[in-house]
């Protein structure tokens, strides 16, 4: 595919380097790259690859510009404000380079579309906001072959790592599962407006790269960045011969939607007692009805010793009885060691149970911070 | 083996533990010993990592200086840097 005299003058900085010239951009010219999610990382991303000539650049996007996303997402104006993200990104995209083609997807990715969806792209860049769409982009560019550039953020810091089938690790290889209803994201962490800026980039400088077959991806290296101290480091990652989905023998093969594991409830959000303050809030406690304290451990542990007042409602059995523990309770989740109860904390959040508490370190720190009498039940 | 001194950076979603602090140092000649000095001080951060099986959580990775630890009984010398990588969800 040859190359305009507008797109020659357009080019022209990329023309002179040895390593892209006339051939590479026509590589670039005629690459179609997906970049899924048009927020923090997928705006400058976008940015970039529009810039640099991606003949075929897809967005996929079902939000849309709220007035909190400006501070980071360069794609879009104040006048954007109310307007799909995929629409007012094909209109700036297509402002910035006339001569690609700039096709909105104005999904939600799941696994009953992102087949459709990725069938028809060379490439993905991963810029989601939520670890279920990042697991399923992942599994679905090992499934159908196809390259990945990942990255994430949180506050000051950022991660990336690049993905192509046959020559490295996938995310599940980095991180095999999700954490526990646990993750917080942009909105309720913050995050600098410009971090993503920094990542975005990075993912738009891989892309170019493995479609140029120049340089050396960030394979089997997972890149952070940590804006407040400003440093990058590197860290070898192996492919997992285990892996759920590009191990020697997967138990993934076809994409699957799993359960949003962050939603609104979160570690950053649920408040921490340790075992002291604990004893405090129960020395200080103006009645008895105004501080619950609920054990999510199974009967058989709560049955060999537990708090004083304590209730009995097995973590498995919270969902169906969080009836039982009263709006105006200011309820206390307790478990062993305060895996448990962190995660009543997240189902108790879900529930509209408001601020809920847990019990850092559980029965354990409680037994060794306040009272080494009370006795607790192993585990299993 | 003697104690060591060293330095433990702290992945962004584990720094309401630390007070924000990016870095801190803990002792220790292992990675037990480590996260158990560093859990002293910051009560819970042990738990966001380790499982109650004392395995490394699938969301967590754990380097020292840029070989990944696979196991709490691994090694820690005076200097080392341990690096604690967490899966982040923002985009």
């Amino acid at each position: 595919m040859s190359l305009s005299p507008a797109e020659l003058a357009r080019y022209h900085r990329h023309l002179v380097l040895d390593e892209i010239g006339v051939a590479g951009q026509q590589k670039l010219k005629i690459a179609r790259v997906l970049v899924v999610g048009a927020g923090g990382l997928g705006s400058p991303a976008a940015l970039y690859l529009a810039a640099a000539g991606i003949g075929t650049l897809g967005i996929v996007d079902c939000d849309r510009v709220e007035v909190s996303n400006l501070q980071r997402q360069v794609l879009f104006g104040t006048g954007d404000v109310a307007r799909l993200k995929v629409e007012a990104a094909r209109e700036r995209l297509e402002s910035l380079n006339p001569q690609i083609a700039v096709v909105a997807h104005a999904v939600e990715l799941r696994a009953a579309n992102v087949r459709a969806v990725l069938g028809d792209y060379d490439l993905v860049l991963d810029g989601t906001d939520q670890l279920s769409t990042r697991y399923l982009v992942n599994d679905a560019c090992v499934i159908f072959g196809k390259p990945l550039v990942a990255a994430a953020i949180h506050r000051f810091e950022g991660q990336a790592m690049t993905y192509v089938p046959g020559r490295g690790p996938c995310y599940r290889c980095l991180f095999p599962e999700a954490p526990d209803g646990v993750v917080p994201n942009c909105a309720q962490a913050g995050v600098l407006g410009v971090l993503p800026g920094v990542l975005g980039a990075i993912q738009a400088t891989e892309a170019i790269k493995l479609i140029l077959g120049i340089g050396e991806p960030l394979i089997g290296r997972l890149l952070t960045y940590d804006a407040l101290d400003m440093r990058f480091n590197e860290f070898p990652i192996e492919r997992r011969r285990d892996c759920a989905v590009c191990g020697d023998r997967p138990t993934i093969t076809e994409p699957q939607d799993s359960e949003e594991s962050c939603g609104t409830a979160s570690m950053e959000t649920v408040r921490r007692l340790t075992a002291p303050d604990l004893k405090n809030l129960l020395d200080h406690a103006t009645s008895a009805g105004a501080l619950l304290l609920v054990d999510v451990r199974e009967p058989r542990e709560f049955n060999t010793g537990h708090l004083e007042r304590a209730i009995n409602i097995p973590i498995n059995e919270l969902a169906r009885r969080l009836g039982e523990i009263p709006r105006e309770a200011s309820a206390v989740f307790i478990c062993r060691s305060g895996g448990r109860s962190l995660a009543a904390c997240a189902m108790a959040m879900r529930a509209g149970i408001r601020e809920p508490a847990h019990l850092e370190g559980g029965l354990l720190a409680w037994a060794s911070e306040v009272d080494p009498t009370l006795a607790i039940a192993s585990v299993g | 083996m003697a104690a060591a001194n060293c330095t433990v950076r702290i992945a962004s979603p584990l720094r309401s533990y630390t007070a924000g602090a990016s870095s801190v140092t803990a002792d220790g000649a292992t990675l037990h010993e480590i996260l158990a000095n560093l859990d002293r001080r910051f009560p819970g951060i042990r738990f966001r990592m380790i499982d109650e099986q004392d395995r490394i959580r699938p969301h967590m990775r754990l380097f020292v200086n840029t070989s990944e630890a696979r196991a709490l009984s691994e090694s820690v010398r005076a200097g080392d840097t341990v690096h604690v990588i967490c899966a982040l969800s923002g985009g």
